[in-house]
């Protein structure tokens, strides 16, 4: 579904991502880790073409169209309402307007906001915020769902719970998806594969993961699970060695591990 | 009895209820903050009547305020106002107008096209930096003692502020807001009307109190230099006069409308910006 081959991304003459190679095949759930300031923002960016790369090919199965973007922020359009911005894709893509508004409401219910199609987005909580974001990519459909960070704002109730909603959509759609995180535990509970970025500049692909947890999945109990606790001992030991690879040498320097967990 | 009273239990001998007596009354009265200023005012106005009623202040220089009053109230009366308003109000708005139309479009023209940027900016950085009421003589000897200098300089005073208000408002416009439009496929088209229009309308609004009395000041300068109608016309009239009663009447004046226009151009925003007002 996702075909990166021999990417390479800089910004002016600082090399971000060099030679990296990640394929994801469709109705997978794959994930990219990796130190912060690796570039792995960059890479999504790079897929999307709103950065184009230097080198290298990026090819998916599906039309540009069919590709949903999830920010890390909830940078919402201000000056419309929850209605018209989650409506916008749609009626960029040409439906009509009364029916873009129907489905609009109707991924806002599927989300938990019915109701609050007339609100402006300034009206809401960051939670509520994110789940228009979210619907607004949703209502489009996407066979490939690209996301950076997407609920790292939120305090940990609200992101378990939007994290949960999105998990039971994307196994039921068996939607492709990429996520973008830095947080370990939730690219296993998450993912069927894990893609270790190296540490920058001139990041590529250093190791890719199996997830050998079954789906669906509680994201709750999936963390008792045998295979869970080796799978997060590994990656964060590989995850440590690419932050510092003297880090064996220096086992009371924590700053390092600090930066990495931040 | 120790616990919070019980709003439907009354109890006549407690003082502090609003309303309740006058003594409650007047503290939430003065409470207010208009109610304040409004007594600030009056207290303001009365003793300035007083000073001069006895002659301490030197009528001449400060005459009483009803004498002011009566002043004003005797321009409508004898209908001689209306022309000098019409005069005035029409050259305010048109500059006004004019201006917000032709900065706004130049402001746009100027971030979105570089070239046009690098001709402009340094133009328009002038015209901020000096006081563009100078150029009100000049505009007496190429357009005329009529209406067409007038409108040209509140024109030029409000063109600025907008070219400035959109252009810098364009550039900043959030470049997130952009990506999310173009990750949804929206095109140039798609940016304008959904980004780049709301932006430019956030910061026209912004500044339209600031436009509106600065298309008084351009006018009201206009007739200054020269002018054969119009309230600044009335105001040199008044002071070559020594008139100052009539000097104040027409100052008063000019303040209610600008007030006026004020309270109009803040309707307009909240309507046009409720995204930001709505609770």
């Amino acid at each position: 579904m996702l075909d990166v081959r021999n990417l390479s991304v800089s910004y002016g003459d600082t090399p971000v991502l060099s030679r990296l190679d990640l394929h994801v095949a469709a109705g997978e759930f794959a994930s990219l880790v990796g130190p912060s300031g690796s570039g792995k923002s960059s890479l999504l960016r790079a897929v999307t073409r709103l950065h184009e790369p230097s080198q290298g090919e990026v090819s998916t199965e599906v039309e540009a169209a069919q590709i949903g973007f999830l920010f890390q922020d909830d940078a919402l359009l201000p000056w419309r309402r929850v209605r018209d911005n989650v409506a916008l894709g749609l009626k960029i893509r040409g439906v009509a307007k009364k029916e873009a508004f129907e489905q609009a409401e109707m991924w806002l219910e599927r989300l938990g906001l019915a109701g609050f199609g007339d609100r402006y987005p300034r009206q809401l909580s960051g939670g509520q915020r994110k789940r228009v974001a979210l619907a607004q990519v949703l209502a489009l459909q996407p066979r490939l769902l690209l996301m950076d960070e997407p609920f790292a704002s939120l305090d940990a109730i609200v992101r378990h719970r939007i994290t949960d909603d999105l998990l039971g959509w994307v196994e039921r759609e068996q939607m492709t998806v990429l996520l973008v995180t830095h947080d370990l535990e939730e690219a296993i509970s998450l993912s069927d594969s894990i893609y270790l970025l190296s540490q920058g500049p001139g990041a590529t692909i250093r190791h890719r993961y199996e997830v050998p947890l079954p789906r669906p999945r509680d994201l709750v109990k999936v963390r008792s699970h045998p295979a869970f606790a080796p799978l997060y001992e590994r990656l964060w030991h590989d995850l440590e060695r690419e932050v510092d690879p003297d880090a064996r040498d220096h086992t009371t320097d924590s700053t390092e591990k600090e930066r990495v967990a931040a | 009895m120790r616990t919070v009273s019980n709003p439907s239990s009354s109890d006549p001998a407690t003082p502090n209820r609003p309303g309740a007596s006058p003594q409650g009354f007047v503290g939430a009265a003065l409470a207010r903050v208009w109610v304040r200023r409004l007594i600030a005012l009056l207290v303001f106005v009365g003793g300035w009547e007083l000073l001069a009623r006895f002659e301490i202040l030197d009528p001449f220089y400060a005459p009483p305020p009803s004498r002011v009053l009566s002043v004003l109230a005797s321009l409508f009366i004898d209908g001689s106002i209306w022309t000098h308003l019409q005069a005035t109000f029409t050259a305010a708005l048109l500059g006004l107008g004019f201006g917000l139309l032709v900065g706004a479009v130049l402001g746009f023209a100027a971030a979105l096209v570089p070239l046009l940027a690098e001709l402009l900016e340094p133009v328009m950085i002038l015209f901020n930096a000096i006081p563009r009421v100078i150029l009100a003589p000049l505009f007496v000897i190429w357009l005329g003692i009529g209406i067409a200098s007038k409108v040209a300089v509140a024109f030029l005073l409000v063109a600025v502020l907008t070219f400035f208000a959109v252009y810098s408002g364009i550039r900043e416009v959030d470049e997130r807001l952009i990506e999310r439009v173009r990750t949804l496929g929206g095109g140039r088209w798609v940016l304008l009307r959904e980004v780049y229009l709301p932006s430019v309308t956030t910061w026209v609004m912004g500044n339209l109190k600031v436009a509106v009395g600065f298309a008084f000041t351009g006018a009201v300068v206009g007739e200054f230099v020269a002018a054969s109608r119009g309230l600044g016309y009335l105001l040199t009239f008044a002071q070559s006069q020594f008139n100052a009663a009539l000097t104040l009447a027409l100052i008063v004046l000019i303040m209610a409308f600008v007030l006026l226009l004020f309270t109009l151009a803040g309707r307009l925003e909240r309507r046009l910006l409720r995204w930001r007002y709505q609770q």
